[in-house]
């Protein structure tokens, strides 16, 4: 697949990885506006899998493959999997009217609105900032190939340099496992 | 036999030359000249064409084949015939020509959506399905120099690819408004859920001692013999053997298949999630299931068998790709055995298999392989590994499944 | 063999795998591969398996040899009325005792036997054919009496108790109703030799009315 992408890149348009970038961005921009625009909860959380995909597919055209397919297992096979379970075994979007702490509905959506516009903002402002600020964005662009990133050298990585961080997450992992069963065991009668 | 090793790629190389010879044809007599991208992109297209139609014809020829031998080899053990009246003019064939009528039954059989289903989630779950599935069986190698697509952490794709079924599963059930339906979905993702760890697991092993996630460099790892006699494939070592069961059972479970087809047994909640599709989506979850069976027992075949090797250096005048195909076919048959043998588990047995036996016994086989690796795969090492995984599996086993349990508490909600 | 967990699978799958290869090799063995191919091998079925009715006729001539008499019984006794007959007529118009039409609707025909048991002339009888489907709906489930007429040779050889109950049923009838004739016809002729005698003893019993001859 890589010597796909070099022989691609090599053709005169040198839109190519931009092109290589744009369809699945333009996929995950779908899924999201999908996640927050659709009524129904299950194609809200379908749509957010595409994003998640299209992220996937992201990773492994920068020449992540690990990341790319890890981003798939993890958030396709068992995010995905949580949000619908926890859409299917809740009661979703029953919003009781009585509730709402202000009298009129159209100033309580007025003032949601206003509320998750200046979130959105901020969220946006942040990532535009770190981006553009950050070292990354000015380094020169290397060309892909298979050795930059070998699932070899990320487990060395992981279990030479950052082990502490790793050990921590997997005790909390085994603690949150835990907590869940025990607060899904029934209680037994007395 | 050289010639019948080379064979595949030696007819790739064939048709490349052919396409070029042709297209050199046309440009020299319509007098155009190309530019020097126009024809590695295209040989590049081709190849890669060559690949998916060859890798697409031969499983779906090997899913018809399947579904024919596997309702024979079903009704010989339960001492019937199977199919063996569809042939091809007149001949009977003894009965080979079934796939070919099963499939224009299904096609000819009407599409019905169900009213108050969700269209386009319904529509798009056995793409969602099939789509994976298909993709899955690009990073085996099949014989020596014949991987589709070389990746050099192609278990983790593999892996990858299959989270989409369990997606495509929940499609299905719940798009079809039917509460039975649901019912049976979320059992078969939970079956599956649960089953992927030990999976998981015990390909993890195998990356652990062969060092790569590489499918080409774990066949390569386990090339030669050892002790003189013994072949050194990963099956014939005591963490091996665990672990090829475990990947063995796992791929029962993944691919639905009895004992674990609780979700689309026929006397269970009707078909479970794939209650309301019919004709050709039905098919084409069906191809989906083999096609995903014969994927991950070319996983197994790769990660513990040996891959395309002979076992012995004189058994080396088979073709490497034989060898593969032999294998697969091997558990295959082992797969229809296994679904002659057994009844059908219930969902909370499951369960308990899974999480009490499997993935205790896959990090025993894990620790067990790591002990082999590092005392240098001598005596030692062997005996050692022996009683890491043989203790757990008696203590569990005798204590979890041999026993008979005490009924416990029920709560009957509605008996006076 | 010690039973180690698991163990129960691997005997299980290893009587599997015996009989599979048994049902390759081991064909005579009464439990294997009981299957009928069933084009080319018919089952045997047990003597008294009916499915729909026929008529029976004795000799070699169906229309001179048929018992039925057209009376109509099997007609009227039929819970869901799938007979339909006609008697016939000779050439004055005189009622015959035979039908000239004789249907059954085997679409509607339950194969209850009934018109077997009322039948006073043991002419109908029960069939075990099975194979008598068509590709019309209606016109070819109307059975004809040329479809219907079947020898006795033929009712023997389906049924052999029961054609040779009827068989000697009929034997019965035909040596009483013999014997019957000819204790009928000793009557008569008793009766004429009665009447003769009578006539004869009137006749002598008579006076001579001729007169006296004179003597020399």
């Amino acid at each position: 697949m890589h010597d796909l992408i070099q022989r691609l890149t090599s053709l005169p348009w040198d839109q190519a990885p931009q092109w290589l970038f744009l369809i699945p961005a333009l996929f995950m921009l779908l899924g999201a506006a999908g996640a927050v625009m659709l009524r129904n909860l299950i194609h809200c959380a379908l749509c957010l899998t595409l994003s998640f995909i299209a992220l996937g597919v992201l990773f492994i055209a920068l020449g992540a493959e690990f990341v790319g397919f890890v981003q798939l297992l993890v958030y396709v096979g068992a995010v995905t999997m949580l949000i619908l379970f926890a859409i299917l075994l809740t009661p979703a979007g029953e919003v009781a009217a009585s509730n709402n702490p202000f009298r009129s509905f159209q100033l309580s959506r007025a003032l949601s609105a206003v509320g998750g516009a200046m979130i959105a903002l901020l969220v946006l402002g942040t990532l535009l900032a770190s981006i553009f600020f950050s070292p990354h964005a000015r380094a020169a662009v290397t060309p892909v190939t298979a050795a930059t990133a070998p699932a070899a050298a990320i487990g060395e990585n992981l279990l030479n340099h950052t082990l502490l961080p790793l050990q921590g997450t997997a005790v909390l992992l085994t603690a949150a496992l835990i907590g869940a069963a025990l607060l899904a065991k029934e209680e037994k009668q007395s | 036999m050289n010639f019948l090793e080379n064979l595949p790629l030696a007819t790739k190389k064939f048709i490349l030359d052919l396409v070029e010879w042709v297209c050199g044809w046309f440009c020299s007599k319509l007098g155009i000249q190309l530019p020097g991208w126009v024809m590695p992109a295209l040989l590049t297209l081709v190849s890669i064409l060559i690949v998916i139609v060859a890798l697409i014809a031969v499983f779906m020829v090997m899913f018809a084949l399947m579904s024919v031998f596997e309702r024979k080899i079903l009704a010989r053990m339960q001492n019937r015939y199977g199919p063996n009246r569809v042939g091809f003019f007149r001949w009977r064939l003894c009965g080979l020509f079934q796939p070919v009528a099963d499939g224009i039954k299904m096609l000819t059989k009407e599409d019905i959506v169900p009213r108050g289903a969700d269209k386009i989630v319904h529509f798009l779950a056995p793409i969602v399905m099939v789509a994976p599935a298909l993709i899955l069986p690009v990073i085996l190698p099949y014989g020596r120099g014949m991987v589709p697509i070389e990746l050099s952490s192609g278990i983790l794709f593999f892996f990858a690819l299959g989270a989409g079924t369990e997606l495509a599963v929940f499609m299905a059930g719940w798009s079809s408004n039917n509460k039975y339906s649901v019912m049976g979905a979320m059992r078969a993702i939970a079956q599956m859920i649960s089953y992927e760890l030990p999976l998981v697991m015990s390909a993890v092993v195998v990356a652990l001692v062969a060092g790569t996630l590489s499918p080409n460099g774990i066949v390569e790892a386990q090339g030669g013999l050892s002790f003189g006699f013994l072949p050194n494939w990963f099956v014939f070592t005591p963490w091996g053997f665990v672990a090829c069961l475990l990947f063995y059972i796992g791929a029962l479970a993944e691919s639905n298949r009895s004992p674990f087809d609780l979700p689309e047994g026929e006397s269970e909640l009707v078909a479970g999630h794939l209650t309301e599709y019919s004709g050709f989506k039905y098919a084409i979850f069906f191809m989906a299931e083999y096609v995903g069976m014969f994927a991950i027992n070319g996983l197994l075949v790769t990660l513990f068998l040996g891959g395309y090797q002979a076992p012995f250096a004189f058994l080396d005048f088979i073709p490497s790709w034989c060898w593969f195909f032999g294998k697969l076919a091997f558990l295959a048959f082992t797969m229809v055995w296994v679904r002659a043998t057994m009844p059908r588990f219930r969902i909370d047995q499951m369960m308990q298999f899974a999480w009490k036996l499997m993935l205790p016994m896959s990090f025993a086989a894990l620790i067990s392989a790591a002990t082999w690796y590092y005392t240098g795969r001598g005596l030692l090492g062997w005996a050692l590994s022996i009683l890491i995984v043989g203790v757990p599996y008696l203590i569990l086993g005798y204590f979890c499944f041999t026993r008979r349990h005490t009924a416990d508490n029920r709560r009957y909600l509605f008996s006076e | 063999m010690m039973n180690f967990p698991g163990s129960g699978i691997l005997k299980g799958m290893v009587v599997t795998a015996r009989n599979m290869i048994g049902s390759y090799f081991d064909r005579a063995h009464a439990k294997r591969l009981i299957t009928e191919q069933y084009p080319e091998e018919r089952p045997t079925l047990p003597e008294a398996s009916r499915s729909f009715p026929f008529l029976v006729f004795d000799g070699q001539d169906p229309e001179a040899g048929m018992r039925c008499v057209a009376c109509k019984i099997c007609e009227k006794e039929c819970p869901p009325q799938c007979i339909f007959i006609e008697q016939d007529r000779d050439a004055n118009g005189k009622l015959l005792r035979r039908p000239k039409i004789f249907d059954i609707d085997i679409s509607v025909c339950m194969g209850c036997q009934i018109c077997v048991e009322s039948c006073p002339f043991e002419s109908i009888r029960m069939d075990n054919i099975y194979e008598m489907s068509s590709c019309d709906r209606f016109g070819s489930l109307v059975i004809h009496k040329g479809q219907l007429l079947k020898s006795n040779e033929y009712y023997r050889s389906i049924n052999p108790t029961e054609a040779a109950e009827t068989d000697a049923r009929i034997e019965a009838a035909r040596i009483k109703k013999a014997a019957a004739a000819k204790v009928a016809a000793e009557k008569v002729a008793a009766a004429r030799a009665a009447a003769a005698a009578k006539a004869a003893a009137e006749q002598a019993a008579q006076p001579p009315s001729e007169p006296e001859q004179p003597a020399p």
